[in-house]
C-alpha cells in the first residue's frame, strides 16, 4: 500500500505522460499532414528522383542523421545513468547544436547545387520540411537546456516527470527526421 | 479509489491577476464568452452587410455604409464583398462559434461537471486563450489593410490564395492568425483530454459523466487530432506565398516549378470536416443534458447517445471527400466517401430519437435553456437532412456551391450550434455570474431568433435549388437568377430581423451582468443534480473545498422513491432503490 | 482581359437596379422556386433523386415534428406532473431507437447510394469517348472569362486554325457533346444550370464532363468556384442550334478562324491534344 504522498506523485507522472501523449499525437499529425502531401506527389511523379533534385548532397543528410541518433542515445543515457547526467546533457546539446549546423550547411549545399526553393513541388518539400523540422529542434534545445540547467544548478528539483517528457519529445523529433531523411534522401 | 488533489492557494487579489492574467478556469472560460459574444456581433454585422448587398445590388448600405465604403458612395464593392463573407465565414467559425462553445463552455463545465478544481494545467489554459486574443487581434488588424483583408472564401483554396490570387498581405495575415488560433486550441484541447481522463472525481466514471462534458471532450480529442493537420496546410501555403515555394501552384502562375492545388483541399478538409462536428458536439452534448434536465426524467438511452456521439466523431474522419466531389477524385474513391458519409446518419438518427424520447413522457418545464434546446432538436432535423442531398455524388452535380450548402450549413451550425450556445449561456448564466438572466426577455429573444432564423435558412436553400450559386456578389447579372430577387429579399429581411433579435440577447446579457439591483441566484436554480449545482452560485474560488464522491449517474430525476421531497437527486448521492 | 473596377461596377449597378425592374414581372412564387428549364437528358436523373430525398426526408422530418411538438404539448408540466422514471435502455427502447437509426438509413441512405451510383456508373461518368458524332470542346477559365476550342478544319486540336470563341459555347441540339477543361490562374468551375451538371477547371489538371442538349435556345453559363473578385462577372452563353444551323455556324466560324487566327501569337495556342480517355 503506497503512502498518500507517493500515490501523488504517481498520479502526476500519469498525467504528465497522457498529456504528452496527446501532445505528441498533435505534433506527429501536422507531421503526417506534410508526409502525406508526400506520397501524394510521389505517386504522381513518372519518374523519381525527378530532375529537379538529381544530384541532392548525400553526405550532409546522412551525418544530421547520425548526429540526431546520437543525441538521442546519450539522452537516453542521460535518463539512465543519474551520476554522469551532466556529461550526457552536455553532449546531448552539443549534438543538437551540431544537428542544425549541418542542416545549415545543407541548406547552403542544395542552393550550390543549384537546387532552389521555386524549383517545384519536390525541392520545395526538400526546404519546407527541413525547415520546419529544424524549428522544432530549435524550440526542443531550448527544452534540453532546461533540464541542463537543472542538472546543473538545481538537480534535486529535477522530477522524473520533465526529464522523460522532454525526452519523449527529443526522440520522436528524432524519429521525424528519421522519416524526413529515407523519404527525401534515401527511397 | 486513488485521486489527484488539487491544492488550493489563496484567491488572487489584485485586478489583473483575477480578471485579466487569471489561471481560473471560470475566469478564463468567462473571457472566452466575452471574446466569441464581441466576434458574434463583428460577424453578424458583416452578414447583414452580405444580405444587403444580395437584396439591393448598388444600393448603399444603411446608416454607416457612407462611413466604410466611401469610394463607392455607400455601396459595398464587389472586393469588399468577397472579403466579407470570408471573414464572416472565418469569425463565425473559429472566434464566435469555437471560442464560446468550446473555450468558453469548455473551460467552465468541464472541471465543474467532473468535480475537479482547476483544469490540469492552469497556465497553458490561460496561455490558450491569449493566443486565441493574439490571433482574434491579428486577424482584426488585417481588415485595416490597404489592400484589404483575405478575400479568398474561408476556405481559401489555392492557387486564389496565393499571389497571384490574393496579393496583399491580408491573406498572410489570415494565414498566420488561424496558424496561432490552431496553437491555441491544441492547448485547449491537450487540456481538456487530460483533465477528463484525470481529474473526474472519485466514483465519476465515463458513464456517469453529464453528455455535455462527453461532447466537450470528443470535440477535444478531434482538435487535438485534426487542427495540427490544417497547421500543416497552412504553413505550406504561407511558405508559396513567403518564400516562393510551389507546392500549390499549377498552370500559368506556376513560372518555374509545378505544383497541384488540389492537394491543399484534401489536406483542408481532412481538417475541415471533422471541424464541423468539432463545433457542433458541444452543442449536442448541452441539448442532450438540457432536455432531460427539463423534462425532469432522465435522459433516455443515455449510454447510446454517448456511443452514437463517439460513432460520429469516429466516422467524421473519413468523410471528407464529400467536400470534393467536384474535383473528380477517382470514381472509387467518390463511392467510398459516399457512403462512409450515408453511414453517419445511423448514430445520428439514433441520438435523435433518444432526444425524442427524453421528451416522451416527461414532466416538461419551458424555461428559456429549454426553448432553445427545443429549437436546436428542430434545426438539427432540417440541417442534418439536408445533408443528405449534398452526400450523393449526382445531386451534388448540381447543387455543389450553391446556396443550398449553404443553407445547409447554416441550419447545423448557424442555427443548431448557435441556439445550442445560447441554451447553455441562459442555463449556466447563474453558476458563471450569480444571476439568472431575466426570464422574459430571453422568451423573446428565442422566439424573435428562431422564427426568421428558419425564414433565413430555409430561404437559401429554395435560392440553391433554384440554382443561384455561392459567393456572388450580383446575382442578378444572370438571367436565370433575375426572378430570385423577391425571395433574396425575404431572406434578408429574415437575416435583419435575426440579427435584431440578438439586441434582445445582448441587452439581457449586459442588464443582467451589470444591473444594479438585480437577484442573486440561489444555489440550485434549474433544480437539477449534476456537480455543479451542489455548490453556492457563483461557484467559489476553487468549486469544491470538498472534492465530491459521485454515486449515481447526472439525469437521476423523477425517481419515485426519492422521499426527499425534491424530484431530482444530487450525482453525490445514492441512488435511491425501492 | 482587363477590368477597372470603377466602371466595371457602375454598369452593374446600371444593370442590378434595372434587371430588378424586369425581374418583378408576375410571376407566382412555386415559379420561382423552380430551378432553371432542364435542357439536358441527364438532368431527370438528378431531380428523381432529389423528389425521392425529399419525400422521405419530409416523412422523417414529420414524425420528428409529431414528437417534437405532440410531446412538448402532452407532457406539459401543467398536463402532466409526474415524469415517467426511465432511462430508456431496456430492450425495447434500444430496439426502437436501433429500428429508427436502420430506418433512416435504409430509406434514405442506402437507396440515394444506390441510385447515385448507378446513374453516375451509366451516365455521369460513362463518357462518349467513341461516339461517332461526339461534339468536342476544350475550355479554358481565366479570370474572369471562359474560353471554348473547337478543332479547325484539320480535325486537330491545338493547330492553327482551330475556333476559338470568348464566353460563347455553341453546341448543336440532341448532339453528346464531351468538355475537356482547365484552367489558366485559379480554380473555377464550369457550370450550367440548365443542365444540371458541374466539375471544377483546375490548374494544371483536366476535368471533363459530357451532356446531351434537348432544346435550342440561349442558356447562361456560369462558374461556381470563388475566383477572385470578379467571380461572379464570369459568365458565358451556351447556344444550343438545330443541326443545320450548328453545321453552318462551324463552316462560318472556321473560314473566319482561317482568315484571323494569327498563327505567330503562341498565346492562341492554350490548347492541348485531345485527350482520347
Ligand atoms: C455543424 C456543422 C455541420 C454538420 C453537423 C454537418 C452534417 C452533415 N453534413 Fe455538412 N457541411 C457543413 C457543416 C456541417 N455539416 C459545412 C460548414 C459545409 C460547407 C463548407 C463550405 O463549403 O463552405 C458542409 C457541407 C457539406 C457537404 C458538401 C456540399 C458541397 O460543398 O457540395 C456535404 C456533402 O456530403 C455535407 C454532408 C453532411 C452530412 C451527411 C451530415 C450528417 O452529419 C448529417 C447527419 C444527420 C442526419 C442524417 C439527420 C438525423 C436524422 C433525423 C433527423 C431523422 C431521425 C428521425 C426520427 C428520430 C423520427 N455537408
Ligand atoms: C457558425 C457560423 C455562421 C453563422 C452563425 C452565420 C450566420 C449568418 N450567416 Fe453565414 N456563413 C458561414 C458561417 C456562419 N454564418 C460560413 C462558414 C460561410 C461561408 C463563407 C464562404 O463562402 O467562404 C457563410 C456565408 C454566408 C453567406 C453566403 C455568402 C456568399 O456565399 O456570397 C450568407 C448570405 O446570406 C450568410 C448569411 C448569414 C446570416 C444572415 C447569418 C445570421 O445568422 C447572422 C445573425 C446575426 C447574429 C447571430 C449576430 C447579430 C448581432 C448584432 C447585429 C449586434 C451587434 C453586436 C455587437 C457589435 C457586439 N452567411
Ligand atoms: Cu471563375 Cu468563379
Ligand atoms: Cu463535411
Amino acid at each position: 500500500m503506497m503512502t498518500k504522498a507517493e500515490q501523488q506523485t504517481e498520479l502526476k507522472s500519469f498525467q504528465n505522460s497522457v498529456a504528452m501523449t496527446v501532445t505528441l499525437i498533435s505534433f506527429g499529425m501536422m507531421f503526417a499532414a506534410m508526409f502525406l502531401g508526400y506520397f501524394l506527389v510521389r505517386f504522381n511523379s513518372p519518374t523519381w528522383p525527378p530532375v529537379e533534385i538529381e544530384n541532392m548532397p548525400k553526405f550532409l543528410p546522412l551525418f544530421s542523421t547520425i548526429v540526431m541518433a546520437l543525441s538521442s542515445l546519450t539522452y537516453y543515457m542521460m535518463e539512465n545513468k543519474p551520476q554522469q547526467r551532466k556529461a550526457y546533457i552536455a553532449l546531448t546539446l552539443v549534438l543538437g547544436l551540431i544537428f542544425l549546423g549541418s542542416q545549415w550547411s545543407l541548406w547552403s549545399a542544395l542552393a550550390e547545387s543549384g537546387i532552389l526553393i521555386s524549383n517545384g513541388n519536390v525541392p520545395s518539400m526538400v526546404y519546407a520540411f527541413t525547415w520546419i523540422h529544424a524549428g522544432h529542434i530549435v524550440i526542443a534545445l531550448g527544452l534540453v537546456f532546461w533540464i541542463g540547467d537543472f542538472v546543473f544548478r538545481r538537480p534535486e528539483a529535477l522530477t522524473v516527470g520533465k526529464l522523460v517528457n522532454v525526452g519523449k519529445f527529443w526522440h520522436f523529433l528524432g524519429v521525424i527526421w528519421l522519416l524526413m531523411y529515407l523519404m527525401l534522401f534515401v527511397l | 479509489m486513488a485521486f489527484l488533489e488539487q491544492h488550493i492557494h489563496d484567491a488572487p487579489t489584485s485586478f489583473w491577476s483575477k480578471y485579466i492574467f487569471s489561471f481560473d478556469h471560470k475566469v478564463i472560460g468567462k473571457q472566452f464568452l466575452w471574446f466569441g459574444i464581441f466576434w458574434l456581433g463583428v460577424g453578424g454585422l458583416m452578414a447583414m452587410m452580405i444580405r444587403w448587398t444580395l437584396a439591393y445590388p448598388g444600393v448603399p448600405f444603411p446608416l454607416i455604409g457612407g462611413l466604410m465604403f466611401p469610394h463607392s458612395g455607400g455601396v459595398v464593392p464587389p472586393d469588399t464583398y468577397a472579403m466579407l463573407f470570408t471573414m464572416h465565414g472565418t469569425i463565425m467559425i473559429f472566434f464566435a462559434i469555437t471560442p464560446i462553445l468550446i473555450g468558453a463552455f469548455g473551460n467552465f463545465c468541464i472541471p465543474l461537471m467532473i468535480g475537479a478544481r482547476d483544469m490540469i494545467f492552469p497556465t497553458l489554459n490561460m496561455l490558450s486563450f491569449w493566443f486565441s486574443m493574439l490571433s482574434g487581434l491579428v486577424l482584426l488588424f488585417s481588415l485595416t489593410l490597404p489592400m484589404g483583408a483575405a478575400a479568398g472564401g474561408w476556405t481559401s483554396y489555392p492557387t486564389l490564395s496565393t499571389n497571384i490570387g490574393q496579393p496583399g498581405a491580408g491573406q498572410t495575415m489570415w494565414l498566420v492568425s488561424l496558424f496561432l488560433f490552431g496553437v491555441s486550441s491544441t492547448m485547449g484541447a491537450v487540456n481538456y483530454i487530460t483533465t477528463v481522463i484525470t481529474l473526474r472525481a472519485p466514483g465519476m466514471d465515463y458513464f456517469k459523466m453529464p453528455l455535455t462534458i462527453w461532447g466537450i471532450w470528443l470535440t477535444a480529442i478531434l482538435n487535438a487530432i485534426f487542427v495540427p493537420v490544417l497547421g500543416a496546410g497552412l504553413l505550406l501555403l504561407t511558405f508559396d506565398r513567403v518564400f516562393g515555394t510551389t507546392f500549390f501552384l499549377a498552370g500559368a502562375a506556376a513560372t518555374s516549378g509545378k505544383g497541384d492545388p488540389v492537394l491543399f483541399q484534401h489536406v483542408f478538409w481532412i481538417f475541415g470536416h471533422p471541424e464541423v462536428y468539432i463545433l457542433i458536439l458541444p452543442a449536442w452534448g448541452i441539448t442532450s443534458d438540457l432536455l432531460a434536465f427539463f423534462s425532469r426524467k432522465p435522459a433516455f438511452g443515455y449510454k447510446m447517445t454517448a456511443l452514437s456521439l463517439t460513432a460520429i466523431t469516429v466516422l467524421s474522419t473519413v468523410v471528407y471527400g464529400h467536400h470534393m466531389y467536384t474535383t473528380q477524385m477517382s470514381p472509387l474513391l467518390t463511392q467510398s466517401f459516399m457512403t462512409l458519409t450515408m453511414l453517419i446518419s445511423i448514430p445520428s438518427a439514433i441520438f435523435f430519437a433518444n432526444w425524442l424520447g427524453t421528451l416522451w413522457k416527461g414532466s416538461i418545464r419551458f424555461h428559456s435553456p429549454m426553448l432553445f434546446s427545443l429549437g436546436v432538436v428542430f434545426v438539427f432535423g432540417l440541417g442534418g437532412l439536408t445533408g443528405l442531398y449534398l452526400a450523393s455524388t449526382s445531386i451534388d452535380l448540381y447543387l455543389h456551391d450553391t446556396y443550398f450548402v449553404v443553407g445547409h450549413f447554416h441550419y447545423t451550425m448557424a442555427a443548431s450550434v448557435l441556439l445550442g450556445g445560447f441554451a447553455g449561456t441562459y442555463f449556466w448564466m447563474p453558476k458563471m455570474f450569480g444571476r439568472m438572466m431575466d426570464e422574459r426577455l430571453a422568451k423573446i429573444h428565442f422566439w424573435a431568433t428562431f422564427i426568421p432564423l428558419n425564414g433565413v435558412f430555409t430561404g437559401m436553400m429554395v435560392l440553391g435549388y433554384a440554382g443561384m450559386h455561392r459567393r456572388l456578389y450580383n446575382p442578378f447579372i444572370y438571367e436565370f437568377l433575375q426572378k430570385l430577387m423577391p425571395i433574396n429579399k425575404f431572406v434578408t429581411y429574415c437575416a435583419i430581423a435575426m440579427g435584431v433579435a440578438q439586441l434582445f440577447f445582448l441587452w439581457n446579457f449586459f442588464k443582467t451582468i451589470f444591473g444594479k439591483n438585480i437577484p442573486q441566484a440561489s444555489a440550485n436554480p434549474w433544480e437539477v443534480g449534476t456537480l455543479e449545482w451542489t455548490i453556492p452560485s457563483p461557484a467559489p474560488h476553487y468549486n469544491f473545498d470538498e472534492i465530491p464522491h459521485v454515486k449515481c449517474g447526472p439525469h437521476e430525476m423523477g425517481n419515485p422513491n426519492l422521499k426527499t421531497g425534491r424530484d431530482y437527486q444530487y450525482q453525490t448521492e445514492e441512488l435511491v432503490k425501492s | 482581359m482587363d477590368i477597372s473596377i470603377p466602371h466595371r461596377l457602375i454598369g452593374l449597378v446600371a444593370q442590378g437596379s434595372e434587371l430588378v425592374v424586369k425581374a418583378s414581372e408576375q410571376m407566382s412564387l412555386w415559379e420561382r422556386m423552380q430551378p432553371p428549364v432542364d435542357i439536358s437528358t441527364s438532368g431527370h436523373l438528378i431531380h428523381w433523386l432529389f423528389n425521392y430525398t425529399t419525400y422521405v426526408n419530409l416523412f422523417w422530418f414529420a414524425l420528428v415534428c409529431i414528437g417534437l411538438f405532440g410531446f412538448s404539448f402532452l407532457y406539459w408540466e401543467k398536463r402532466h406532473k409526474k415524469a415517467l422514471y426511465t432511462h430508456g435502455n431496456e430492450k425495447k427502447h434500444l430496439m426502437i431507437t436501433a429500428f429508427i437509426g436502420l430506418g433512416v438509413f435504409l430509406s434514405v441512405d442506402l437507396v440515394i447510394t444506390k441510385v447515385t451510383t448507378r446513374d453516375m456508373k451509366e451516365v455521369f461518368w460513362n463518357f462518349p469517348v467513341n461516339d461517332p458524332e461526339l461534339v468536342k470542346v476544350q475550355v479554358l477559365g481565366q479570370q474572369w472569362a471562359w474560353n471554348f476550342r473547337y478543332a479547325g478544319v484539320d480535325g486537330e486540336f491545338n493547330t492553327a486554325d482551330d475556333v476559338v470563341q470568348l464566353n460563347k459555347l455553341v453546341v448543336p441540339v440532341n448532339k453528346k457533346v464531351m468538355i475537356q477543361m482547365t484552367a489558366k490562374d485559379v480554380i473555377h468551375a464550369f457550370y450550367i444550370p440548365n443542365a444540371r451538371i458541374k466539375a471544377d477547371a483546375i490548374p494544371g489538371r483536366f476535368s471533363k464532363l459530357w451532356f446531351d442538349t434537348t432544346k435550342t435556345g440561349n442558356y447562361e453559363i456560369a462558374c461556381a468556384e470563388m475566383c477572385g473578385n470578379h467571380h461572379y462577372l464570369m459568365k458565358a452563353q451556351l447556344t444550343v442550334l438545330n443541326q443545320e444551323d450548328f453545321d453552318r455556324w462551324v463552316k462560318e466560324s472556321q473560314q473566319i478562324a482561317i482568315a484571323t487566327n494569327d498563327t505567330e501569337n503562341m498565346d492562341l495556342r492554350w490548347g492541348w491534344k485531345w485527350e482520347s480517355r
